[in-house]
């Protein structure tokens, strides 16, 4: 497989939504992708009269979770050990790459086959591998499309949103000889038989987690392929990479996350599959010999300080706030130059990485709100959107960083002569008389900064006369 | 400091003065399932349907597996690759003497990758969303349940449970409450819809899922 190559990054994010906005073939695909997505979730839902009492329970017993998260990963990793599982613990994505190569190498030159996961690709773990000779392949198709063309994934849970099936055909004619064809089906096949043989081969199976269960030190995840089982069931051994955050206290919780998370995701009433997996089989029984988990801090535990930014760790990377994003719906993953994009990706790309070269994703939102409302674990996006543009306009970075945060100049300044303004009544009756005068001379469309502002927003017209100034008359 | 030790301390040095939240705020929710053992069955059957799944009910193990000559012959399956599962085994007997076609009970890897028909029992089935549910330490079930195009699952009516909950309630072990090293839940073929949002099954797993459900009081229904 080749490294990847040119991608955006999220400090051009404006001009990466602009290059989005002019591509055609993408919005097309968007607006159908975003739309299905969307019109199944609101169906799925509909069927279940207790959802916002579920939603309710999931964000409670996540706020339970993480506010005692070092109990819970401690309950967590000795059930799992007992259980015959390895468990790592790394404090940065670097440290979690060197574990998983070290794994690797004392296999020899493993043959490795990956699964879908978020927090594999947030530490670009198949580059580290690929830097040192080894040859991970992605199984689950979306990824492994965009494996094949170099790309990073575009969307939460499904990664080949932005490609159309002719754009997949022609990877597929380039990169593995298969036959020119149109049909989804042909091509979908095409690609069970090509990774079929690297299944067939495979000594290292390397997975995400979606839930890791405190009470009994098992793993849980979700998919509807079936690579994942392949993953965690054909080679000598299987490494789980899972955030801190995963953890959930009781094995019954499973029952309300099963129940949010597919129908937010796809609109399923259950994934295809669930594996629940505690610790490696016997000797002698079927599946991996080994079992590896991964546990990555890498940010996780600076975002625990505050209550705003510690609901940022509920996320069950669902999707859902994508699919509903008129953001999102127009530019897709690609412009925010992170693996996490959408909603979600804007709050928690600047607290993995820091303002410094993050800071205008807090600004890609108009602050609908519609995020809020299907979170299937209520987090409060908007707030937490608020309180990273709070950071950027006084030019701070958040707690644990220390990047040169590139201030809103302009808005800081004209808040600033607002605030000079409101605060002394006879400021305040020159600004207003300004202001006046301004609209009558028709200034706004003149000044660049204002006339920036306008460009996607009404300026409303200063009264003619202040109220203050109609009451002293009606006084008289 | 070990990585661990890292970790927790920064996890409780940001936690420092973070109380838990009040217990009790939003209390768990119970979903009501079917009551019935005819609702329960009817509900997995309609579910597993839904998904492009197939439910055959047989009064006894006789019938079952004649049913299950006759879907090995309407697959034109020539090599069947059968788990460990007594139940599985007898039914499997019953394709001794088929021409052309042959079995293997728990049978080695590069039979199971080349088997056109995979052959399990489920431990559990979960009337509301139509899943089976597979105990590893109940039976050798994993890859037999998987790398074939085609699985075939011999489930109980009488382990056809109403609601997630209760599966996730009956795969723990009652002498230390923990599940079986891997417990799977299937519901459903192998699918995707990584391509333009178009479903298409048997992507990696089987692209054909046929359930045999057992129901001694098949004739009275």
């Amino acid at each position: 497989m080749s490294l990847p190559t040119h991608h955006p990054t999220s400090e051009t994010f404006r001009a990466n939504a602009l290059a989005a906005l002019a591509d055609d073939t993408l919005r097309g695909a968007l607006q159908r992708a975003t739309g299905t997505l969307s019109e199944r979730r609101k169906a799925a839902i509909a069927e279940l009269p207790e959802w916002d009492a579920l939603r309710a329970r999931a964000r409670a017993v996540k706020a339970e979770v993480l506010s005692r998260l070092d109990h819970y990963l401690e309950e967590f990793v000795a059930r799992a050990q007992e259980a015959g599982a390895t468990v790592h613990w790394a404090r940065d994505g670097a440290r979690a790459c060197a574990i998983v190569a070290e794994i690797a190498a004392g296999l020899g030159r493993p043959t490795i086959v990956k699964s879908k996961s978020m927090t594999t690709e947030e530490i670009h773990l198949n580059e580290h591998l690929e830097r040192g000779g080894l040859e991970p392949v992605e199984t689950d198709l979306g990824e492994w499309i965009i494996q094949l063309a170099g790309e990073m994934p575009s969307h939460i849970t499904a990664p080949a949103i932005h490609k159309t099936r002719g754009q997949i055909a022609r990877l597929f004619v380039e990169k593995i000889g298969s036959e020119p064809t149109d049909d989804v089906q042909e091509l979908t096949l095409a690609a069970r038989k090509a990774l079929r043989r690297h299944f067939a081969a495979a000594d290292l199976g390397i997975s995400g987690v979606n839930f890791a269960v405190a009470e009994t030190g098992s793993i849980l995840i979700l998919e509807n392929e079936g690579n994942i089982r392949l993953t965690t069931s054909l080679p000598r051994v299987h490494v789980a990479v899972m955030g801190i955050e995963k953890v959930i206290p009781r094995f019954s919780d499973l029952e309300l996350f099963l129940r949010l998370l597919p129908r937010s995701g796809t609109g399923q009433h259950l994934s295809g599959y669930q594996s629940i997996l505690t610790g490696p089989p016997p000797a002698g029984g079927e599946g991996p010999a080994e079992m590896h988990i991964v546990l990555l801090d890498n940010g996780r535990s600076a975002m625990l300080r505050e209550e705003v930014t510690r609901q940022s760790l509920a996320c069950i990377r669902c999707g859902a706030c994508l699919n509903f994003c008129p953001v999102y719906q127009q530019i897709g993953g690609h412009a925010y130059g992170s693996v996490y994009p959408g909603p979600i990706g804007a709050v928690i790309t600047p607290q993995l990485n820091g303002l410094e070269k993050t800071a205008q994703l807090p600004f890609a939102s108009s602050l609908c709100g519609a995020c809020r409302d299907v979170c299937p674990v209520e987090i409060d996006i908007p707030r937490l959107l608020l309180h990273l543009r709070a950071l950027v306009s006084e030019g701070r970075d958040l707690p644990g960083f220390d990047g040169t945060v590139p201030r809103k100049r302009g808005e800081a300044l004209a808040f600033r002569l607002w605030a000079w303004a409101m605060t002394s009544p006879r400021r305040y009756r020159a600004a207003a008389a300004l202001a006046r005068l301004g609209t009558k001379l028709g200034l706004s469309r003149l000044a660049p900064p204002v006339a920036a502002w306008r460009a996607a927003r009404e300026l409303r017209p200063f009264a003619s006369r202040s109220f203050r100034d109609q009451w002293r008359e009606l006084e008289r | 400091m070990s990585e661990r030790d890292a970790v927790l301390a920064a996890v409780r040095r940001n936690l420092a003065g973070v109380e838990p939240p009040e217990p009790g705020v939003a209390p768990e929710v119970r979903i009501p399932g079917t009551a019935t053992p005819t609702e329960r069955l009817a509900r997995f059957r309609a579910q597993l349907a839904s998904v492009g799944g197939r439910v055959e009910v047989a009064r006894d193990a006789r019938v079952a597996a004649a049913l299950l000559r006759d879907i090995v012959a309407e697959k034109g399956a020539r090599t069947v690759a059968v788990s460990d599962a007594a139940l599985a085994r007898e039914l499997a007997a019953g394709l001794d003497g088929v021409d052309g076609v042959a079995v293997a009970c728990d049978a080695e890897r590069a039979f199971l990758l080349e088997a056109d028909l995979g052959l399990s029992c489920a431990q559990w089935g979960i009337a509301e969303t139509g899943t089976l549910v597979l105990e590893s330490e109940r039976e050798r079930n994993r890859l037999v349940s998987l790398v074939p195009p085609v699985h075939v699952a011999v489930l109980q009516a009488g382990a056809i449970l109403a609601t997630l909950g209760d599966a996730l309630a009956a795969v723990r072990r009652p002498e230390h409450g923990a599940p079986s090293r891997a417990v799977t839940f299937i519901t459903g073929p192998s699918r995707t819809g990584d391509i333009e949002l178009t479903l298409v099954v048997g992507v990696h797993g089987p692209k054909e899922l046929v359930v045999i459900v057992i129901d001694p009081e098949e004739s009275e229904r």
